[in-house]
């Protein structure tokens, strides 16, 4: 399924030089990167080595000590994160962050509130253009809801969901945000084998159908090496290797630092 | 053999094709919502024109891409509208038809396109794409692969592929250079044209292409437009696969022919919340459907108040002994007939009304036997479920039809149109062999001669089925003929069937049925089930202390023995059961007695129980048993009882205990 990517490339964002420390922990260290138009860049490492760090410098939960980031040649490191989601900056979490007494289709439709325009007042008056509007945000979350196939689910309680279905409403809420860049942190973890390959699919077609960059945060090994166009090594904050999977796979220092001990297990793969 | 029904009136045949009966409907209702389809959450109509629209375009489409008169496109889906296009279209272009179930592998489809001599595949999206060009290379006949669904195949690029849309395409501006050739299309059609080949499941074989003319798809759907109360313009949910006959007779003929309104779910998993959107009037399930809506409200209600339980079990049982009552002939007391209007108003409505099941007024199951109860349980609902049988080869044969009829049986005989071919019958053989003719009759399996000449004796066609013929000419399905196991004086009798209907028993978790050429009667091993068998003795007062006691008891032996005798009832004397045993032990699949999917390893059964069997034919009438087991930790001990071995009584006389 893996696709060369272009060699006309379209950076789209760029991090360069960022550190982040939190009091004398150095949890970054100088980490530079660049994720180009239409490709899925995975970031793996041990755990502690940083990657939700890196997300969160990325997505604007954090600030980084020093450092730039660059997202379609403007600078965002300043950007605070609700503006960083009007740029088109969408993210997925760890932990799921839904609202679990909604339903499906309302979680998805909170991830449209930036893109609403009525305000509360004529909201509560319910007047025909905020009935349009509505309709029409309607449409959108309807297609995310057919392109991930979750019409069965559509007026289920969050909270009644398993696991692997509340990850797919999560990402649904952040496409519904039109993302032109996505961040998903740890989209596999808990999940059975069914639901990783669905997963899998779903994010291989989002970068494909609708060409928008994934950076991808996984432990699952199989799946990031069977999907990304480019992966980058962290460890202890700092980046140790960067390349196409093949070369991931058989790079010496990765094996070392992400593995230790256990070296046959990656050649695995 | 007949039944004596009244004589129905047939109306004449208005088309003697599909596409025909097409253009007339288009003609007569062009503006009547003929399709919907959920998309977007918003159900989507198409009325009759627009739908002709699209067959038209499809149809020269294909024309354009070469297809000839005669040759097979293969389409593989989902119920959505495009199939049904599809279908039509190739219909209208003289093409023969095979629909392919969304999960075959790609081995079978393989066999199928070359057996078929396919040459257009019509696939729904990547995974059948995948799956055709996965055997692509050993198909020479293979010209276009045609998908409607793009997602995941945007960076494919082979030249055998093209999308739906531009067939749909290509077919519009055929159609605006030369607007007549669709319709001399159509009436260049004939009523023996082969329409479609629908390959039955080869699970021993491969498959077989039974071949569908004109004439036999509008024959089924004449069969049971003619015999059944079907309305105009009924909503009609789309589900059995049209790779199914039953899907071509009811929803791809019937459709047009009632016409219905054709409803396509929205994806498979929401079937459930489509039914009860839609409220259709006519659904076609088979048992695996109906026995998971029946335990979908049998789980709801578990989890229901004691109050809310109370309601609900007090309605059913009125419904039990009133609807259901009704559909068998029994009478009731007065009382029952008085509480009836109310619990059917209160609590029965709102069971059908939250399963979507208001408006519903022909429910049938088809395709395997269903347990009676289930029957009953959707008849005390108010739901008055039918069963339907067929052969895929020979049509539609029975089905419950009226108000009253036993759910024992498989229903009462179609009888077809006149015009279409000599009368449909049926005749039983001494083997027990159903066999029909008439009708549009069996057209023979597609390039398969040899199979073709094996399946028909004497211009009748030989199902495979073993049934036996009750006195007013309703059939009991048995076994298949080649299930069927020989006594030692080379009488035949079903052992799956005796098998089957007694687990439909509350009382019986398993059977084992004994009998082969070394002995002489049918006996049984009953494997009791404790828990509803246990509550029954409780409510009786009947002490026991454990499960080789509550097996043994007397009370439970005569209880098993009624069980037994009821179904005895629906055999031939020679095949029911004489002597049975209650296990004094369970079977349990730790010790490999039963697969973990629960079925009997019957030839390890026969050998750890042979000291039983031997005593069952010895003649003796109790016997002191010994059976080691093992528990789950590993240590082994010996089950000792005292068994009994219990005839069964002929004649059955006590009322079912359910």
């Amino acid at each position: 399924m893996k696709k060369e990517i272009q060699t006309s490339k379209q950076v789209s964002l760029v991090a360069d030089k960022v550190s982040l420390s939190f009091g004398k922990i150095l949890v970054l260290n100088n980490v530079s990167f660049h994720v180009y138009e239409g490709e899925i860049l995975s970031i793996i490492g041990p755990n502690g080595a940083g990657k939700t760090s890196l997300l969160n410098c990325l997505s604007g939960f954090y600030k980084p000590d020093s450092g730039r980031i660059t997202y379609r040649g403007e600078e965002i490191t300043k950007v605070p994160i609700h503006r960083r989601a009007k740029l088109g900056i969408g993210r997925t979490f760890q932990g799921l962050q839904l609202f679990p007494g909604m339903t499906v289709i309302n979680n998805i439709m909170s991830g449209r509130h930036i893109r609403m325009e009525t305000n509360f007042l004529q909201a509560f008056l319910h007047w025909p253009w905020v009935h349009r509007e509505e309709i029409s945000h309607r449409e959108v979350v309807e297609e995310i809801i057919d392109f991930l196939e979750m019409e069965a689910i559509r007026h289920e309680v969050v909270g009644n969901l398993g696991y692997g279905l509340r990850k797919r409403v999560d990402l649904a809420r952040a496409l519904a945000l039109e993302p032109k860049i996505l961040i998903m942190d740890e989209p596999m973890a808990g999940m059975n084998m069914e639901e990783k390959e669905d997963m899998a699919r779903f994010i291989i077609d989002i970068e494909e159908f609708k060409s928008i960059p994934i950076i991808l945060v996984e432990h699952d090994m199989e799946v990031v090496m069977d999907i990304s166009n480019r992966i980058m090594v962290l460890d202890w904050g700092n980046v140790i290797a960067e390349g196409k999977p093949e070369e991931i796979r058989t790079n010496p220092a990765v094996i070392k630092a992400y593995l230790g001990e256990a070296e046959e297990e990656i050649q695995h793969y | 053999m007949q039944s004596d029904q009244q004589p129905i009136k047939f109306p004449p045949i208005e088309a003697d094709t599909v596409p025909k009966l097409l253009r007339l409907r288009v003609r007569e209702l062009g503006e009547k919502v003929f399709m919907r389809r959920k998309s977007l959450g918003i159900w989507q109509s198409y009325t009759f024109l627009q739908v002709y629209e699209q067959v038209r375009n499809i149809c020269l489409g294909l024309l354009d891409l070469g297809l000839q008169e005669g040759e097979t496109i293969t389409i593989i889906g989902e119920n959505e509208l495009e199939t049904f296009w599809t279908e039509y279209a190739a219909l209208c272009a003289r093409a023969k038809v095979v629909c392919v179930y969304p999960d075959t592998t790609p081995q079978e489809l393989e066999f199928i396109f070359d057996n078929s001599e396919t040459v257009v595949v019509i696939a729904e999206d990547q995974e059948q794409v995948d799956k055709t060009l996965e055997v692509r290379p050993k198909l020479k006949r293979l010209r276009q692969i045609v998908y409607w669904d793009p997602r995941g195949m945007w960076h494919y690029n082979d030249p055998i592929l093209m999308e739906f849309k531009e067939i749909q395409e290509k077919g519009r501006k055929c159609g605006q250079k030369n607007p007549e050739i669709f319709n001399q299309k159509i009436d260049s059609g004939r009523r023996d044209d082969i329409a479609v080949l629908s390959y039955t499941s080869g699970t021993t074989a491969n498959p077989k292409g039974v071949i569908m003319n004109q004439n036999f798809l509008l024959d089924n759907a004449i069969r049971i437009f003619a015999n059944l109360p079907i309305k105009k313009f009924t909503r009609y949910l789309s589900y059995l696969s049209p790779a199914w006959a039953t899907e071509q007779w009811f929803g791809i003929t019937l459709g047009l022919l009632a016409p219905f309104e054709i409803n396509f779910p929205e994806e498979p998993e929401t079937i459930l919340s489509n039914i009860r959107e839609l409220g259709a009037g006519l659904l076609v399930f088979g048992p695996r459907q109906w026995e998971s809506l029946a335990s979908s409200v049998q789980s709801h209600m578990l989890d229901a108040g004691p109050i809310r339980r109370f309601f609900y079990n007090l309605g059913l049982k009125i419904g039990y002994k009133i609807a259901a009552g009704k559909t068998e002939g029994k009478s009731s007391n007065i009382l029952w007939f008085l509480a009836f209007p109310f619990a059917d108003q209160f609590i029965l409505k709102s069971l059908r009304d939250n399963l979507g099941l208001k408006y519903c007024y022909l429910p049938i199951s088809g395709g395997s036997a269903m347990a009676p109860d289930v029957f009953r349980f959707f008849h005390s609902m108010g739901i008055k479920l039918r069963n339907a049988y067929g052969c895929t080869e020979a049509g539609m044969f029975t089905t419950h039809m009226g108000n009253k009829f036993n759910l024992e049986t498989l229903g009462s005989w179609y009888v077809s149109h006149p015009d279409i071919g000599p009368s449909f019958e049926s005749r039983v053989t001494e083997e027990g062999e159903l066999q029909v003719r008439g009708g549009a009759g069996f057209q023979g399996y597609f390039r398969n001669p040899e199979a073709t000449q094996k399946a028909q004796e004497d211009g009748w066609f030989k199902t495979g089925d073993a049934v036996r013929m009750t006195d007013d000419g309703q059939l009991i399905y048995l076994d298949r003929v080649t299930d069927l196991r020989q006594l030692s004086d080379g009488y035949k009798f079903p052992p799956q069937f005796i098998e089957t209907r007694l687990r439909f028993s509350p009382f019986i978790k398993d059977a084992i049925i004994l009998g082969d050429t070394e002995k002489p009667y049918v006996s049984a091993l009953i494997n009791i089930d404790a828990e509803n068998t246990g509550r029954w003795a409780e409510k009786r007062g009947i002490a026991y202390s454990t499960f080789p006691d509550l097996s043994q008891n007397e009370g439970v032996r005569n209880l098993i023995g009624q069980e037994i005798a009821r179904v005895n009832n629906m055999l031939d004397s020679g095949a029911r059961v004489r002597y049975f045993i209650n296990l004094p032990k369970e079977l349990d699949p730790d010790e490999a007695e039963l697969t973990r999917t629960r079925k009997l390893r019957r030839e390890f059964l026969e050998r750890k129980y042979g000291e039983m069997i031997q005593n069952i034919y010895g003649g003796s009438k109790e016997f002191p048993s010994e059976i080691p087991v093992k528990y789950q930790d590993g240590r082994t001990s010996v089950v000792k009882a005292t068994v009994y071995i219990n005839p069964v009584e002929l004649e059955h006389t006590g009322e079912s205990a359910i």
